[in-house]
């Protein structure tokens, strides 16, 4: 053991060294604008009709928290492995980082978060309000009715579905090809809602009688029958044998009625349903034929979908009005006027006219007709305007001095006909109905304004529910708002899908799944625009000290003792989840 | 143990002996091999320290500043333009009293680029209150890292000891290794006059004010001094148990000679073998080895120097609108003396040129043939150019 | 105090030559120093390393000018290189050569020993058919022709220095030991054997 050594010195040590604190000097008092916290709203959510709040789910995805992520979806859309796969994705269009690089791939991260939810058999936990005595009746189990149930639930209402067909669906049963949506996929969904409670009741036949018994038995109806009766041509021939309309070809698809094709069919319109039936006719052998009377960027189908069909071998012949039919034999002759552009309507699209007397005559092996749907009943209609109707932006509310309230909803009443307007159709339909059982039928448009996602028209169930969600400002995120230095540049994950020699063989899904590592990387991608994630760049920045960690849900607070006010912590928020306000208001 | 040890080595076998916590250090010629060594030894596990790599001699040293606050005994080791690089933090170093040692293997500056021997790397930094100690063969090398890190300690100032490159860092002699009991015998473990405790929040190296900053300077300067007799006892009790002393500076024949030759590293071992050849032809020509340089041992010097005639002052080194920096310290040392010696100063050997014992021989001869200085600095053996 | 001065090539090993002699000396009883010419060169540029013994401590620290003897590591170097350049009179030039070098003029008032320390090498697999090492051999040499060190210092030296192939070393320094051809000392009219 060694000896202890001398180490004493003559002098003593003197060295800075300090235990003095400089905390009694309360240097806030210099403060003329003040930080806070404040969430605002971001561009995604605004766009997506539903409304769901995808910042955060994007978020939550981001550290993991699949379940999480998936029931924040739940709270403002039912269907997020429907959504997932067949939404149209107008959130992606307005999505800030499509300003820095691409915009996030938010759809496939939605079917990638209910996949999982459904492969490890996730059971959501609900927020759900009181039982109410009033029993509400929804007639039609399509998207719209199947939404208008699930929120009613929530809300506290007993509700039965009743639908014509043998299974619950709509056009998501009968319309949507599997290719885009399978079949077990809706199942779970729609089996998730019946849980719920719904009651759905099936092979109903809807009739008048029908409709003005349940105004006596039911609070309210809310009327969902969609469009399935496929709009006439009024042109000669087109009600011989072997014109069929496209719809229920569709139908008879998957209702696994076996046909083939052979040689070229031609599908009368632009929308959708054409669309749809075209790539079923490719996938049968037949060579399909989009007859369109305007320019194909004015077809209002989906323009992934044109994208993919073309893809797959449907030609697209634009400027082509149908003139008339005539059979002859096995084949058909469709005589087609040629139109010319004159201008632009009120949507947009090109404005057309025929070009002199010019036509031409194109023959097929078949034809289908997919000019538009319309609803297969005149009374499914709301009626015209009076004082005892209200018109919301995706239903129609009908107060009757006698019996039930009628609400009108889905594609009867919505001009963008899709799944998330059908959804928001429901979900405006449920909220409408809650206020007008609580507060009056005057009280309606005020409440629903209560819950807009920003300025609207989208609604969030989880702020009229007083969710979390509601601490959120208005103010819609724009992309010079967010602080692009602390993002770097990533590619947008790219959607695997079949190769094209596949999907002419199968009616399998096109899309693929993928990868949990590269959802969670995509998700990375978000911005979260207006959200706080914990980065703790306001801590790290001030410098002043004044950012203090607490156990707090927000993880953070200022302590305006010390907080001068400089404003560092706002502007190196990424997200602008923070606010400078005057120190007095 | 006797073995044949690289001068590189002999550092990193005291380190080892010296049971540092903490090494932190980036590579340069010619101080590579020293942290190669020492990598080596704690990837191995035959030495228990934290070897940091960082990505500067800035950083290696702020590094060891923040370790040796924590009361942990540190080292690094660097050359030329990576002490330069520390600049700002040996000063700190000093402030904040922490007994980092440093290993500083001397090698020019560049442009010219250049990685051979010269002591202006080291010598510039003569006013940042590090301790400076030079040596001149592996053996001192060896004692003195050891001895180095009782001297911070002791008086908590950092201890940079010198060798010169290649002709020292790169040679292969014997080297007596000693066993680990009596190091440890000698150097205990270090126990720190103050360290950062988290029970007992206090900012160090902070904000000194006027009225308080002159007296700290005081202390430095005070602690400087007593670095002196501090090392003068290190040695003593060194000798006891390892048999070797090498004294602050070290007088050869210096009682009966008329010219004295000062020098210093490599130099002072060549001189050695000139000397010892002058003297068996008659002349009276002695030695003066300086291995204390900062704090400069004036006292001494004056009391060896006070009656020889003439003093040569070799300098592997240039401050340039000066002169050799030794020279002008030895001046400075003897100024007061009343009858003092007339001082010649000699640069030579910049950049790792070999300084033979030819060189060495010149100078003594240039010394006895002229009776003043020719001037203050006589730059040998200038080629033509 | 002798000086020896290797020759050698950049990455061929002949610092670690001088080393392993040192080392060997020291073994041996001598006082002993060792250092390369200190620089930056390609690897296959020529290369020159030093040893220095003697009874006595040795003070002197410069550079080698007046060498003994040399070692020459590698037959090639003769084409560029004046291997006898400071060499002091009768010194012995150790060369690594199968034969002896045909024109005998430019070692005139030297004496010359030469092995095939490359054939040595390769049986003992000491580095590739390429790259053969050839420092452990040229100390077997040099033990031979000065009669010390001792084989045992330089077995000890090997041991303590090389990091591989420890017993392959050995041997090929024993080979070289017993295979050296002696010329001995040129003289200009022809050769006298030492």
């Amino acid at each position: 053991m060694a000896e202890k050594k001398e180490t004493e010195n003559v002098v003593p040590l003197l060295f800075p060294r300090s235990s003095m604190s400089t905390e009694n000097n309360l240097t806030g008092s210099w403060r003329f604008l003040k930080p806070c916290y404040e969430e605002k709203t971001a561009p995604c959510s605004t766009a997506c009709p539903a409304g769901e709040d995808i910042g955060r789910v994007e978020m939550l995805m981001t550290q993991g928290m699949f379940k999480e992520a998936w029931e924040t979806i739940l709270k403002e859309n039912p269907f997020p492995a429907v959504c997932g796969r067949v939404c149209f994705h107008p959130c992606e269009g307005k999505c800030n980082r499509g300003e820095f690089d691409d915009p996030v791939a938010i759809r496939s991260i939605e079917r990638f978060l209910a996949d999982a939810a459904l492969r490890n058999e996730f059971n959501p936990s609900f927020d759900r309000l009181s039982s109410r005595k009033e029993k509400i009746a929804v007639i039609g189990a399509g998207p719209s009715g199947l939404a208008a149930a699930y929120f009613l639930t929530l809300l506290g209402y007993t509700c039965d579905v009743f639908e014509s067909m043998p299974e619950a669906g709509g056009i998501l049963r009968w319309g949507i090809p599997l290719y885009r949506l399978p079949v077990s996929v809706l199942r779970s969904e729609i089996a998730r809602i019946e849980n719920l409670g719904v009651h759905i009741h099936t092979g109903k036949h809807i009739s008048q009688d029908f409709l003005k018994k349940a105004q006596g038995d039911y609070s309210a109806i809310f009327m969902g029958c969609g469009h399935s009766s496929t709009r006439r041509l009024n042109i000669h021939g087109e009600d011989i044998e072997g014109v069929e309309n496209g719809l229920e070809f569709l139908g008879k698809i998957r209702r696994g009625e076996k046909y083939s094709f052979d040689g070229p069919v031609a599908v009368i319109g632009g929308g959708n349903t054409a669309v749809d039936v075209a790539r079923n006719v490719v996938r049968l052998g037949g060579k399909s034929l989009i007859v369109y009377r305007r320019r194909r960027r004015d077809m209002p189908a989906f323009d992934q979908e044109i994208q993919m069909a073309l893809e797959e071998g449907v030609e697209i012949r634009e400027l082509l009005a149908p003139a008339k039919v005539e059979s002859n034999g096995n084949e058909y002759t469709l005589t087609v006027q040629l139109m010319k552009v004159t201008g632009k309507d009120i949507d947009g699209r090109a404005a057309i006219e025929p070009e002199g007397g010019k036509t031409e005559e194109i023959t097929v092996r078949k034809i289908f007709k997919a000019i538009g749907e319309e609803a297969a009943e005149s009374w499914y209609n709301p009626p015209g305007k009076n004082k005892s109707i209200i018109t919301l932006s995706n239903s129609v509310l009908v107060q009757n001095s006698k019996g039930s309230v009628l609400v009108f909803g889905g594609d009867l009443t919505n001009k963008t006909k899709s799944v998330v307007h059908a959804v928001a159709s429901g979900k405006e339909a449920a909220i409408a109905l809650d206020v007008l059982f609580k507060k009056g039928f005057d009280a309606i448009e005020s409440g629903l304004e209560t819950c807009t996602v920003g300025e609207g028209p989208s609604l969030s169930m989880e702020v009229y529910m007083g969710g979390p969600r509601c601490d959120r400002t208005h103010h819609v995120v724009v992309y010079d708002e967010i602080n692009t230095d602390y993002f770097q540049m990533a590619s947008r994950v790219s959607q695997p899908r079949l190769l094209i020699e596949e999907r002419l063989k199968t009616f399998g899904e096109i899309d693929l799944k993928i990868s949990a590592n590269s959802a969670m990387k995509e998700a990375g991608r978000c911005f979260n625009c207006g959200l706080c994630n914990q980065c703790d760049n306001c801590y790290f920045f001030c410098p002043d000290l004044a950012i203090l960690r607490d156990d707090g849900p927000q993880g953070r607070h200022i302590n305006y003792d010390y907080c001068k006010g400089c404003g560092v912590c706002v502007v190196e928020c990424p997200r602008n989840a923070m606010v400078l306000k005057e120190e007095n208001q | 143990m006797k073995r044949v040890l690289e001068g590189s080595q002999a550092v990193a076998e005291a380190v080892r002996l010296a049971k540092v916590d903490v090494i932190s250090a980036y590579p340069i010629t010619p101080q590579t091999h020293i942290v190669e060594f020492l990598s080596e030894y704690c990837a191995k596990g035959t030495m228990n320290a934290r070897f940091l790599r960082v990505e500067s001699e800035h950083s290696a040293l702020a590094t060891l500043i923040g370790a040796a606050t924590t009361g942990v005994r540190t080292f690094t080791a660097t050359s030329s333009q990576g002490l330069a690089l520390m600049h700002e933090l040996l000063h700190w170093t000093t402030g904040a009293r922490v007994p980092v040692v440093m290993a500083e293997v001397n090698r020019a500056l560049g442009p010219g680029w250049n990685i051979w021997t010269d002591q202006t790397d080291s010598l510039a930094q003569r006013d940042t209150g590090w301790i400076q100690l030079y040596c001149e063969n592996g053996q001192e090398v060896l004692d003195t890292i050891i001895q180095a890190f009782r001297l911070g300690e002791w008086v908590n100032l950092p201890v940079m000891v010198v060798l010169d490159a290649f002709f020292l860092s790169h040679t292969y002699e014997p080297v007596d290794v000693p066993d680990q009991e009596p190091v440890d015998h000698f150097l205990p473990p270090y126990e720190p006059k103050f360290q950062v405790d988290t029970k007992d929040p206090r900012a160090f190296g902070s904000l000194v004010a006027p009225n308080a900053y002159m007296e700290m300077r005081y202390n430095i300067a005070e602690a400087m001094e007593e670095a002196q007799s501090c090392f003068q006892k290190i040695e003593d009790e060194y000798k006891g148990i390892f048999g070797r002393r090498y004294g602050l500076v070290e007088p050869v024949y210096c009682d009966d000679a008329e010219i004295v030759l000062v020098t210093s590293g490599t130099i002072t071992s060549t001189s050695r073998q000139v000397i010892n050849d002058l003297r068996a032809r008659g002349e009276k020509v002695g030695l003066l080895k300086i291995k204390l340089f900062r704090p400069f041992p004036v006292d001494i010097i004056r009391q060896i120097l006070k009656s020889i005639p003439k003093v040569a002052v070799i300098d592997r080194n240039i401050s340039f609108g000066a002169s050799g920096i030794f020279a002008q310290e030895v001046r400075a040392a003897l100024c007061n003396l009343a009858g003092h010696p007339l001082v010649f100063g000699y640069i030579v050997g910049l950049g790792g040129r070999d300084v033979t014992t030819d060189v060495l021989e010149d100078i003594y001869w240039r010394t006895k043939n002229n009776n003043v200085p020719e001037k203050e600095s006589i730059w040998l053996g200038l080629q033509e150019v | 105090m002798i000086e020896i001065r290797f020759h050698g090539r950049g990455g061929q090993g002949t610092v670690i030559a001088s080393i392993l002699l040192a080392k060997a000396l020291f073994q041996a009883g001598y006082q002993v120093q060792s250092f390369p010419v200190f620089g930056v060169e390609r690897r296959g540029a020529p290369v020159e390393a030093y040893v220095r013994f003697d009874k006595e401590n040795i003070l002197i620290r410069t550079n080698v000018y007046n060498p003994d003897h040399v070692v020459v590591q590698d037959c090639t170097l003769l084409q560029n290189i004046d291997v006898t350049r400071g060499l002091k009179p009768e010194g012995w030039i150790i060369i690594n050569s199968p034969v002896s070098p045909d024109d005998l003029a430019p070692f005139t008032g030297f004496k010359l020993a030469f092995v095939d320390a490359n054939g040595i090498a390769l049986r003992n697999h000491l580095g590739t058919r390429t790259h053969p090492i050839v420092n452990t051999p040229m100390i077997g040499v040099f033990a031979r022709v000065f009669n010390m060190p001792s084989m045992d210092a330089v077995e000890a030296a090997i041991r303590e220095e090389v990091p591989a192939e420890v017993e392959g070393n050995i041997k090929a320094a024993q080979d070289a030991y017993n295979e050296v051809q002696l010329i001995g000392l040129i003289k200009e009219a022809g050769v006298d054997k030492a």
